[in-house]
């Protein structure tokens, strides 16, 4: 009697679940059935991670709500110019747009973007169960306002980390050599010296030995933004200039004259080791977005170097495209040490924490079909997967997927770093003026590159630009 | 009075195409111009400043800078296309082995798109890994960096815009060169004129509308190129390339300083025109009143 009754208990229970289950999966066709024969358009830059939107992710949403999904990928300025354009003019063409990290504040500044979090309350029929504002990393806080409203999916993540050759730093002989000609054993650096010392080794081992080799990477396009982020959201933070040297709280001041920090000794310092950099890295270097550092490292020709995190996966997993795989170590990058105290305290920041989101324009046509995709590409059960294939994580419980702790190992802890150490980094600064500030700087910053003029004094001009560009927008008064 | 009304019925559609994409867009443009208007700026909005925005372009010297490198890639380039252009057309003229083939062949940068183009040179001259770096050296011992060498990335983008527009000087030239009647080269002949005076004084002075109109066209795109050299250089190093299209462009995409933008783009309209013009005067003017008298 009893086991029959265990027996009816168990069926019950089973009958529950799958009812409940199917009531969850239903939910995409349910939610769907509204919307059929609308065409959502999003519009986001061509990186692994979108193209798994574009070629995974829209299908399968596709297959499951009825709703058609298109993506267009391009490069990073024709999406910029794309999204704005259409959301300034209001003309509607994007119900999705990708937001990286760095323009939301412009963005929300402009109200341009739907309030997430708002609309899913405001109509609780859109709301899938399987979606959770909380289920984000802490990289989610970028897009949202001081309400903690959230305006845009975390899509993509990265940090810009300390890439270096585990074959190259481990060769007993490369070792031997180093020793005697520094007199110290050969790891990772940790501060701007030992950087310096192994960049400076490994460019003359390169030489003497008649290898394509050289001792560091520098992401110094001479005509390109690329140079100008490498050092203020890379190099500058190490050296404890934060928030590219100006004070937001105190007028936007830029120049040390008026409090600001974008011409200090500190800064000054940072940009000559970073042009010492330059001087020995490869040649292709003066002509390196983030793109040619990536494939700079993978071709092998360098011993080190700072590298994004989407760019540093590959390079470590995907032997089709890399020449250095499973020979590739990751690490902090390196800094002072008075610096590392100061970001651990919670003062700055080591560098760049990167990455973007996707956000429902104001102007879409088709807001409600929207809001069922940005959710669906935000389900923690979709992410895994995405990991893999693109890596990036933005759910907290993506990390402990099997799938994501075996390419951890690959990756020879990235995804830990990423866990662990995320906090030591940082997006851009909350300004809502970023691109105005450096083209107005950029040339200027060329100019240093190209020596043209000194470090010292293009710092200088610099300042004093941002200052006049920011007066110019009406920030300064 | 009906035949004009067909004849207008007939122009309608080209008219109101005109107005539509291009009086009621320069027509903003202007009005833009006369405006302070970022849309990321404290203040969003469009707001009047009068003629702020032209002032402040006499003392922008990267402006400047962008109007000199500009005139001097165009003078470099256009010139070389129409020497190149011209000995290229007088030898299609000539009956020689694969002559279909090379003509094709020669045509076929025309049909590329400029940011390919762009993106091939890119790949080309990447220090490193390009071709044309890796021959220099093996073959000259020369040191070929677009990133830093300032004189070489200028070089670059003038024989970058010298191969993929050539091809269209020749066509245009040929062309003329096909037309021409045979009488006057006979008569020459015959009256012991050499080479360079038949080409002085009957091959150019009857090709010159056709010279006139090429010189017109290439000047023209000339001084708008931004694809091609975007893609090559980005404008660098530094400012080495920074023409004027893609200084408006940095100025209205990026910075988003459009009443700024709206005013460059209005005085570098007014300098074509001027340019065109004077070109016009040099070339037409001087023969005319030859004519007359």
């Amino acid at each position: 009697m009893i086991r029959k009754s265990g027996i009816g208990l168990a069926a019950l229970t089973l009958g529950l679940l799958a009812s409940v289950i199917s009531a969850k999966a239903d939910f995409w066709s349910d939610a769907g059935a509204k919307y059929q024969g609308v065409v959502l358009h999003g519009v986001t830059e061509s990186t692994p991670p979108s193209n798994y939107i574009k070629d995974v992710l829209a299908p399968e949403f596709e297959k499951k709500t009825g709703i058609k999904v298109e993506i267009e990928t391009t490069s990073w300025d024709q999406m910029y110019d794309k999204a704005i354009k259409d959301m300034e003019a209001k003309t509607g063409i994007y119900d999705m747009v990708y937001i990286e990290q760095d323009i939301i504040y412009a963005y929300l500044a402009r109200n341009f973007l739907v309030n997430i979090t708002q609309s899913l309350k405001d109509d609780a029929s859109l709301k899938s169960p399987d979606f959770d504002e909380t289920h984000f990393t802490t990289f989610a806080n970028y897009f949202k306002n001081a309400d903690g409203d959230l305006f845009g999916v975390p899509m993509e993540a990265f940090i810009k980390v300390y890439l270096y050759r585990t074959d190259l730093f481990n060769d007993p002989k490369i070792q031997e050599a180093f020793k005697a000609e520094t007199g110290k054993d050969l790891k990772p650096a940790a501060t701007h010296e030992e950087y310096t010392q192994i960049a400076e080794f490994f460019t003359k081992y390169g030489k003497d030995n008649g290898l394509e080799l050289w001792g560091t990477t520098a992401q110094a396009h001479t005509g390109h933004p690329a140079s100008w982020y490498e050092f203020f959201e890379s190099v500058a933070p190490t050296f404890g200039v934060y928030n590219w040297g100006i004070d937001a709280g105190n007028n936007y001041a830029a120049t040390v004259a008026n409090g600001g920090q974008m011409n200090s000794d500190k800064a000054k310092a940072a940009l000559k080791y970073w042009l010492h950099l330059r001087d020995i890295a490869p040649p292709e270097s003066a002509a390196s977005t983030w793109t040619e550092v990536g494939t700079t490292f993978a071709a092998g020709r360098v011993a080190q170097g700072l590298v994004y995190g989407e760019n540093a996966a590959w390079i470590a997993s995907d032997a089709e495209k890399s020449r250095v795989v499973g020979n590739v170590g990751v690490a902090l990058p390196p800094t002072d040490a008075a610096v590392l105290e100061e970001v651990k305290g919670g003062t700055g920041y080591l560098g760049y924490y990167d990455g973007g989101a996707f956000g429902l324009p104001i102007t879409s046509k088709n807001k409600e079909a929207a809001l069922l995709f940005l959710q669906f590409i935000g389900q923690d059960s979709v992410q895994a997967d995405w990991a893999v294939a693109a890596p990036r994580i933005t759910n907290t419980a993506t990390y402990d997927d099997p799938k994501v702790i075996e390419m951890d190992k690959q990756l020879n802890g990235y995804y830990s770093m990423l866990k662990n150490e995320g906090k030591l980094f940082a997006g851009a600064p909350p300004f809502p003026f970023h691109a105005q500030v450096r083209e107005a700087t950029a040339p200027i910053f060329y100019s240093i590159l190209l020596g043209e003029i000194g470090p010292d004094e293009g710092l200088d001009q610099m300042a004093a630009k941002a200052e006049e560009e920011l007066t110019n927008l009406g920030y300064r008064k | 009075m009906r035949s004009n009304t067909v004849g207008w019925l007939m122009l309608a559609p080209t008219i109101a195409i005109l107005a539509v994409f291009g009086i009621a867009p320069f027509i903003y443009v202007l009005y833009v111009a006369f405006h302070h208007w970022n849309p990321f700026g404290a203040d969003p909005l469009m707001t009047y400043n009068g003629a702020n925005n032209f002032r402040r372009l006499v003392f922008d010297r990267e402006f400047l800078l962008s109007i000199a490198v500009t005139i001097k890639f165009a003078f470099f380039a256009v010139v070389s296309e129409i020497i190149l252009g011209y000995l290229l057309a007088q030898l299609f003229m000539r009956e020689f082995p694969g002559r279909g083939l090379f003509r094709t062949v020669h045509t076929l940068p025309l049909i590329v798109a400029p940011i390919v183009v762009g993106s091939v040179w890119r790949l080309m001259t990447t220090p490193s890994i390009g071709i044309i770096p890796y021959l220099l050296k093996t073959w000259f011992g020369y040191d070929l960096n677009i990133g830093r060498d300032a004189g070489a990335a200028f070089l670059l983008t003038v024989i970058m815009d010298i191969w993929h527009w050539t091809p269209l000087v020749t066509l245009t030239l040929l062309a003329a060169l096909l037309s021409l009647p045979k009488e006057p080269f006979e008569q020459a002949q015959i009256d012991g004129a050499n080479r360079w005076q038949i080409f002085w004084h009957i091959t150019l002075p009857m090709i010159r509308p056709a010279i006139l109109a090429t010189v017109f066209i290439r000047l023209m795109d000339a001084l708008r190129t931004v694809d091609e050299v975007w893609m090559l250089t980005s404008g660098g190093p530094g400012a080495a390339t920074r023409y004027v299209g893609l200084h408006i462009w940095k100025i209205v995409f990026p910075k988003t300083d459009y009443g700024y933008g709206a005013a460059i783009s209005v005085i570098v309209l007014y300098l074509t025109l001027v340019m065109c013009w004077l070109l016009y005067v040099a070339l037409v003017a001087p023969r005319q009143k030859k004519e007359a008298e």
